[in-house]
């Protein structure tokens, strides 16, 4: 377990506002997406793990550090938060590289190390002028330089995607694969479903506080009974492909695309379907695609947290 | 682990400094330093000013201060000019039944006016000129009561409560809370920037206040000063200054971590340092106002002529000896930064409620 974040029936409250209530979890290494609307909790939660609030009730481990000891947890952490203020006057590269010197390095490797965490961001140009002339996104990728800078085996980002353009978007989420890759912890939190999904190695939604579900994303999908997984195929027959899923008893509804050409199905046993269709495909219906239609963050977050805030 | 604390500390302070000494909140403490100079540099003006009239008037009315200090009351106006000659103002009263008149005389330095009622010598009265000793009494009174418990105190203030309150309202001291460091290193570090800033803000003010004090002097009468009690004072005075900062610096920096505004606990301070006076002995000594008086070099002399509200000013109540009165501030500085560093520790960001 020490390679795990673990919150143990962790609750924090702003004097009578909830923040997050009995929140367990065990967070294994990977890309842990947190989703939730506003005022979820997930910031809390991402600050409640770095210690900058403590918990009203729980306990938590990082790594088996305490959060309450900055001196271990930041060796091995790293937190890009939301707040966007820096000190005053500072540049790029000054921010970084006091940061490094704070950690305790000497001065020149201080000044390597912070050259190359601003090259990976691709901020080199631009890595001696002062943060405060600095675009959102700009800023937003210092943050992450600062972040990524002592090479920490937990990287907690708070809505790291926020105002980056799509070439630094899909750059950045390349470094959080590669960190995720070698068996570090990347926790993020976001807004854009469509990319958590597409990051993610396990997601925890959160809502007013709670923790709704968590888990990898097909996981969680699969738990949820009440709602039947969709899946969309494509295929050449699909009147006869439809009569011969209606058999199955695990399948509830079964709808023919307008065009003749695909069906939706809703069953409540997604394997059973699966593998149901591998031998109606055998008998000759010919199948171009099968794609599910719901098995994705956007649905969990319309299932489970529904229509608390329109998603983007 | 020591060496990487005391390297954590220093990195802190060279962070610091430039927050510190340029913070647009606190341009005033410049003011507040620097009034006191504007002051004694205006009376050594107004000094220098009196002392080129009474100059000239000597010229045009020459007499000796020998000559001056022989008349003796009961002298006629007559036997008073035929002694001393015209004076340089002469005013007359006269009324139906009583006439008064004063003649000023001045040496050069001192002024003489002789108060004459009916033609006979009734009053002398000598105004002397500014010396070193009367100044630093003075200057003893100033420094007690405007500069140690106004300046320095509210300087203080405005440096210290910002070091933490400062950031918390420019949400940036995540920046230092993400690191891996102590908070009670982080206090510490914060603490003797502070301490610098203020100790060279104050301790270059007080400098410049003796300089601007002393020059309504002449060269050899500051020589002679400074071959005696002068250099000393001007040390003790630089040293108080510095306890001073050091001691209502770990207070201010203790209000800034457990106050969201550090005027209640500014002005509670204010309070207990201003009634120090009348508090028991044990009490006493848990202020940093009963040290620094101890330690102050000008101790008003047991003078009857002196106003009581001076005295009790520049006399600590119950002194200690100065080894003792600096023990006293440091294990207070101590304790209190030990609270600071205590609450640094449990130091939570949450700035949407500050």
């Amino acid at each position: 377990m020490q390679d795990r974040i673990i919150l143990d029936n962790v609750s924090r409250f702003y004097g009578e506002v909830l923040g997050v209530n009995r929140v367990s979890l065990s967070i294994p290494p990977g890309i842990t997406s947190l989703v939730g609307p506003n005022g979820s909790g997930k910031t809390t939660l991402m600050n409640l793990i770095t210690g900058l609030v403590r918990p009203t009730r729980g306990s938590i481990q990082v790594l088996g550090i305490s959060p309450s000891d900055p001196e271990k947890l930041f060796r091995v952490c790293a937190y890009a938060t939301q707040f966007d203020s820096y000190p005053r006057g500072m540049t790029g590269f000054q921010f970084v590289y006091s940061y490094l010197r704070l950690s305790g390095m000497s001065h020149d490797d201080c000044q390597r190390t912070t050259a190359f965490a601003i090259g990976r961001v691709n901020l080199g140009e631009a890595a001696h002028r002062k943060i405060a002339g600095y675009s959102k996104g700009m800023r937003q990728r210092i943050k992450l330089a600062q972040a990524i800078a002592h090479d920490p085996r937990v990287l907690v980002l708070d809505e790291p995607l926020n105002g980056l353009d799509p070439l630094v978007r899909a750059e950045t989420i390349a470094l959080f694969r590669e960190f995720a890759a070698e068996g570090r912890h990347v926790i993020v939190s976001s807004h854009i479903l469509h990319e958590v999904d597409t990051i993610s190695d396990q997601v925890i939604l959160l809502s007013n506080g709670y923790v709704v579900a968590e888990g990898k994303i097909h996981g969680v999908r699969e738990e949820m009974s009440e709602h039947p997984m969709q899946v969309i195929i494509r295929c050449t027959r699909a009147n006869v492909l439809a009569s011969r899923v209606f058999e199955q008893d695990h399948v509830v509804e079964v709808r023919l695309h307008a065009d003749g050409g695909g069906l939706l199905v809703k069953t409540r046993d997604a394997d059973r379907f699966y593998k149901a269709l591998n031998h109606l495909a055998l008998d000759g219906v010919g199948i171009e695609s099968v794609a599910p239609a719901d098995d994705n963050v956007n649905s969990l977050y319309e299932y489970l947290i529904g229509g608390e805030e329109s998603t983007r | 682990m020591i060496s990487r604390w005391f390297s954590q500390v220093a990195l802190v302070v060279s962070l610091e400094m430039r927050k510190t000494f340029f913070s647009r909140r606190g341009l005033w403490v410049y003011l507040l330093a620097l009034a006191p100079v504007l002051i004694w540099f205006m009376h050594s003006m107004i000094e220098l000013n009196l002392r080129k009239e009474r100059q000239a008037l000597n010229a045009a009315h020459p007499v000796s201060t020998a000559l001056l200090r022989s008349i003796e009351r009961g002298a006629t106006i007559d036997e008073v000019v035929a002694k001393v000659g015209e004076p340089f103002t002469k005013n007359e009263f006269h009324r139906p039944n009583i006439s008064v008149a004063v003649y000023q005389y001045t040496d050069g330095d001192n002024v003489f006016a002789f108060q004459f009622r009916d033609d006979k010598l009734m009053n002398i009265n000598e105004r002397d000129r500014d010396t070193i000793p009367k100044d630093s009494l003075i200057f003893a009174s100033v420094f007690q009561f405007f500069y140690l418990r106004l300046a320095i105190f509210f300087g203080c203030v405005g440096v210290f409560t910002n070091l933490f309150r400062g950031e918390m309202l420019d949400k940036s001291l995540h920046f230092y809370l993400l690191t891996p460091i102590r908070r009670e290193i982080l206090a510490i570090g914060k603490y003797f920037a502070g301490l610098i800033a203020t100790v060279v803000i104050f301790c270059t003010s007080t400098f410049l206040q003796l300089a601007a004090l002393s020059l309504h002097f002449t060269g050899s009468e500051i020589s002679e000063y400074l071959a005696g009690p002068g250099w000393g004072h001007v040390a003790s005075y630089l040293g108080v200054t510095a306890a001073a900062c050091v001691g209502y610096g770990s207070i201010f920096l203790a209000a800034g971590l457990l106050f969201k505004n550090p005027i209640v606990p500014a002005a509670t301070v204010l309070v207990w340092e201003g009634m120090n006076m009348f508090l028991p002995a044990a009490l006493k000594k848990v202020s940093v106002i009963f040290y620094l008086q101890s330690l102050s070099p000008v101790v008003a002399p047991p003078d009857a002529k002196m106003p009581a509200l001076q005295k009790l000013l520049v006399t600590a109540a119950e002194p200690v000896p100065a080894a003792w009165a600096l023990l006293g501030l440091l294990t207070l500085t101590i304790v209190v930064l030990a609270v600071a560093a205590r609450k640094a520790r449990k130091l939570e960001i949450n700035y949407s409620t500050d």
